[in-house]
């Protein structure tokens, strides 16, 4: 059996890494000596798909065709807030698929976020198996704890489009945890927060930890909040700026966009160490004369601290509710650690120490980590490791639909995994002949607030005065977040039921076919010299990249 | 017993056999005879289960259904009366003995009816259903125990030993622990475990609710009788030799677990959250069970432990804080004192010596001369387990030991040997369950 790899795929770096043959997580460096690679996919002119640093240098040049956080996208609908935002001042054209999942129009034609995802998980395969010097096929990939399971799935089909086997999604806080404890061994239980707040997604984990066994107690979040909305504070800034000065807006001008991208988000990791820093954009549009437009200006730290105070705010109370329902006071978390880059933020430290009452631990490399930790934890999986476990939870409340629109939870979120809950259910009319019984996941008090996944109806039910028929509700979701339910009718034990396999937007078919396409670029590619080490696909420009939708034909 | 109305002989003419209907009948107290006529509900029938090896074991119940199943047939549902330890003790050890012999997994053989097939027809390899195979017996024993036993902590225990108990079952039953195997089945039944096991962990997390557990589990607790009140041997703590005993539960009639009060409408009656194969209802029926078991004057120890308890745990258990540690002055009737205690010591050092048939002929001219005296007559047992131990018949030795102790609770040389029999069929278990997995175990 190969190997199993750990794959962090962040919303703009990601990382992968192996146990080493002490059994030690390890980061993997590719060929240009990264350890971690920019999750940017570019197809220049020519139809070549290039992926990380390279990607991302075409940026500017190629900005329509380069596309960045598809981990936003993952698993989303086109009209969700964040999305609409994120699509607003992106440089790329982010449109709707048939069934209204956000996807992107790059050179005229749609790509789903997932065969996005799945470029960068190819690269950081070819990462691996150049390291390894073997083939890899399966892996652990991470994902925010607060995904829910469409983005999971997306997740995972990125995973088979890229030819490997997802044997688990790992949520980022609790695989962070893993590499942070794998290596301390301490007398005792150990209470410790994982505050995460990475490029796009901010989870926050409180979890046990003794004995090699790190037990999640509650975990809570916001999957769209991210280092990539303090860069967007200050994009739209500059934007502003220059429209009030020189009535020219710059979010129709895609190169524009790319180089206000990269100068925000380089004078956000300046600020991080400094208190001011000089923002420089010559050349950076034309005015409505000709004229191009110079930008160049100092930013201070305090000024942005300013301007995004509201994006902090958002942390407090996902961390207070995870303190909550782990049963704790902030002060009783021992340790917090910081996780994701976005934690280098002073402010953002502040926010912590505030939350906790205690300074946070900035050990670890914050970019690595989860990485780290998914390896670890694929080694639990493939028997390498036997000195540890995790006990993850359930993110979102899964329940019922009672009434008209009430919501009646039956497995509460920071569920332990694999659990199992049941109810019991009387008939509501005299000789009721079935129940429709529909399920939902989230946390509003109101369904209409929750996602439905699916229903389960049994009928045939046995004559009797209402309330004298019983059903009984068993759900179940195991170690891998599926969700099974059972309806059983107590007398005559008749049953029904339904797994709800979650889906991330593309259906099985539509994989197949994204694999069979890149087959057929690939063995085009074997023709054609290799560019440069990095991997060069070049798509046959006759087929469309993808199967276009039926009413787009 | 009242005399039976009925009286049935059931022959068992395969070891599979018999392994179904103890799984399947025996270990749920309750048992399905076809009959084209149903007598009436609650006449007493006696049935002779006859094993493979001839030896007859004499089962007690009631009717309480008549059953018209187009499965099943026409018949009867018997709630059958506890079994008597020493007949639990009997086919337990008989299976155990078997499969042995077969070079099986000395754990339950499966039956057929829930043979570890896979529904989606995945070919699985023979190392996996051996698995499969212990992790059902394990799950199946887990099932029977309460949240104590579960974890194989004493009652009286912190909040730290319970965690590190919880963890250290946590390693060895988690389904990512059988993520690297193909079969689904496994990741499944290992689910089942892991619930049980978190299941006890939560009601056993603090103080408070090992409070409410103990209380449900009543005045039970402190009966248990210490088999080896003399205390030098590395006879095991109570509770974990417990832990191995309620092999077979003889609850009462399924608990009403989840039946609630009738509500209009479909709105919730009652949540078991966490709590699904244990309902709180179910701890009654455990504590029933344990009541049942503990009126024994003596410790059942089966070749097969409920499940391969750490050898640490083992030790951790603190015996001296369970209220067990009251001399175990009063026992069953059979533990009443002879009047003129005889004198065994030379018989007891030529057993030490190894001079087996010397000191068995000895125990016998003692008897003869004192035939009220019980560990005169403990003694012969105790040399026939010996030698039967030697002979490698460990049934045999078992039963001998057993019944030793029956006439003598106090006979520690019996009493230690059973312990050892436990312990060496725990870590067999234990070896085997790291074997199947292709896991190295240190030597006990």
């Amino acid at each position: 059996m190969s190997r199993i790899i750990g794959i962090d795929l962040g919303t703009t770096n990601s990382c992968v890494a192996v146990l080493d043959e002490r059994g030690q997580p390890k980061t993997l460096v590719g060929a240009d000596g990264e350890r971690t690679t920019p999750s940017w996919v570019s197809w220049s002119p020519d139809g070549t798909i290039t992926v990380g640093t390279r990607a991302r240098r075409q940026a500017v040049t190629n900005a329509s065709a380069t596309v960045f956080g598809a981990k936003r996208l993952i698993g989303r609908k086109v009209n969700a807030e964040d999305v609409a935002w994120f699509a607003k001042l992106a440089p790329f054209r982010i449109v709707a698929a048939p069934n209204g999942d956000a996807w992107v129009r790059v050179q005229g034609q749609p790509i789903s976020p997932q065969e996005i995802a799945a470029h960068v998980l190819r690269r950081l395969r070819a990462v691996a198996e150049e390291a390894l010097g073997e083939p890899v096929t399966r892996c652990v990939v991470t994902v925010p704890a607060y995904f829910d399971d469409a983005q999971r799935q997306a997740t995972r089909d990125a995973g088979q489009i890229a030819g490997l086997d997802v044997i688990r999604i790992l949520n980022e806080p609790t695989a962070a945890a893993l590499a942070y404890g794998a290596h301390r061994v301490r007398e005792g239980r150990r209470l410790i927060a994982v505050f995460d707040l990475g490029g796009g997604t901010f989870d926050i984990s409180i979890m046990s930890v003794e004995n090699g066994i790190f037990e999640v107690l509650a975990t809570g979040g916001d999957s769209a909040l991210g280092g990539e909305d303090w860069d967007r504070r200050i994009l739209e800034r500059i934007v502003d700026e220059v429209f009030d000065q020189y009535r020219v807006d710059l979010t129709g001008v895609p190169m524009a966009l790319s180089r206000l991208r990269e100068a925000a988000e380089n004078a956000k990791k300046a600020l991080s160490a400094a208190s001011e820093t000089m923002l420089q954009l010559p050349f950076l549009a034309n005015d409505q004369h000709g004229a191009p437009i110079n930008y160049e200006r100092t930013v201070t730290r305090d000024e942005i601290e300013q301007l995004t105070q509201d994006l902090l705010d958002r942390v407090e109370a996902p961390c207070r509710r995870a303190m909550k329902d782990a049963g704790l006071e902030s002060t009783d978390v021992e340790e917090v650690l910081l996780v994701g880059g976005m934690t280098r933020w002073p402010a953002v430290q502040r926010t912590v120490e505030k939350l906790f009452s205690r300074k946070p631990s900035k050990g670890a490399n914050p970019d690595e980590v989860v990485a780290l930790g998914a390896a670890a934890y694929a080694g639990i999986l493939s028997g390498e490791a036997d000195d540890a476990q995790l006990l993850d939870v359930t993110p979102h409340d899964i329940g019922i639909k009672v009434g008209d629109s009430g919501f009646s939870v039956i497995i509460p979120r920071n569920s332990m995994l694999p659990v199992r809950a049941r109810k019991l259910f009387a008939t509501a009319s005299d000789d009721q002949k079935f129940v429709s019984i529909e399920l939902y996941q989230g946390e509003s008090n109101d369904l209409r607030g929750n996602r439905k996944l699916g229903q389960v109806v049994l009928d045939d039910l046995p004559p009797g005065p209402a309330g004298s028929v019983r059903v009984e509700l068993v759900m179940t979701v195991d170690v891998e977040s599926i969700l099974g339910v059972t309806a059983r009718e107590l007398r005559t034990g008749k049953e029904a039921s339904v797994t709800i396999r979650p889906s991330g937007g593309l259906s099985q078919r539509e994989i197949v076919e994204i694999i069979n396409r890149r087959r057929q670029e690939s063995s085009i590619v074997a023709r054609l010299p290799s560019e440069g080490g990095h991997i060069a696909r070049v798509a046959t420009r006759e087929q469309p990249a993808v199967v276009p939708p039926d009413d787009e034909k | 017993m009242a005399e039976a109305a009925l009286s049935i002989k059931l022959r068992c003419a395969s070891w599979q056999q018999l392994a179904t209907i103890y799984k399947r009948d025996l270990s749920r107290g309750s048992m399905f005879l076809k009959a084209s006529t149903q007598p009436p509900i609650g006449t007493l029938v006696r049935i002779d289960l006859e094993l493979p090896s001839a030896s007859v074991i004499e089962l007690q119940g009631t009717i309480v259904k008549h059953v018209v199943d187009p499965q099943r047939g026409t018949g009867v549902d018997l709630q059958l009366e506890p079994l008597p330890t020493k007949s639990v003790w009997m086919i337990e050890n008989a299976l155990a003995a078997e499969s042995k012999v077969r070079g099986d997994a000395p754990t339950m053989a499966t039956p057929p009816t829930r043979a570890p097939t896979l529904s989606d027809g995945e070919d699985v390899s023979a190392a996996e259903v051996d698995l499969i195979r212990a992790l059902e017996a394990e799950a199946e024993s887990l099932r029977k125990l309460n949240p104590f036993l579960v974890l194989g902590v004493g009652y009286e225990t912190t909040d730290a030993d319970v965690r590190h108990a919880f963890g250290e079952l946590t390693k060895r039953y988690h389904p990512d622990r059988f993520a690297r195997y193909q079969s689904p089945k496994l990741r499944q039944i290992a689910a089942e475990i892991f619930i049980l096991i978190r299941d006890a962990y939560r009601r056993l997390a603090d103080e408070k609710s090992r409070q409410q557990v103990v209380a449900t589990l009543g005045h039970r607790v402190p009966t248990r009788a210490q088999t080896q009140p003399r205390g030098s041997g590395p006879a095991p703590a109570p509770v974990r030799t417990a832990g191995g005993m309620p092999r077979v539960a003889v609850p009462p009639p399924k608990p009403a677990g989840l039946e609630a009060p009738t509500a209009p409408g479909p709105v919730i009656t009652q949540q078991q959250h966490d709590a699904p194969t244990n309902p709180s209802a179910k701890s009654a029926e455990l504590a029933h069970t344990e009541l049942a078991r503990s009126s024994e004057p003596h410790l059942a120890i089966p070749v097969e432990p409920a499940r391969a308890p750490d050898p640490k745990l083992l030790r951790q258990t603190p015996p001296g804080g369970l209220p067990t540690e009251k001399p175990p002055a009063k026992r069953a009737p059979a533990a009443a004192p002879a009047a003129e205690p005889v004198d065994t010591s030379p018989l007891e050092a030529l057993i030490d010596e190894g001079k087996l048939d010397e000191a068995l002929s000895g125990y016998r001219v003692l008897s003869k001369k004192h035939p009220q005296d019980r560990a005169c007559r403990a003694g012969i047992e105790l040399v026939e387990g010996l030698k039967a131990l030697g002979a490698r018949d460990r049934l045999e030795a078992a039963q001998r030991f057993e019944a030793a102790l029956e006439l003598d609770p106090s006979n520690e040389r019996a009493a230690r040997e059973l312990a050892d029999m436990r312990r060496q069929a725990t870590n067999e278990r234990k070896g085997l369950l790291s074997r199947l997995m292709g896991k190295k175990e240190p030597p006990p």
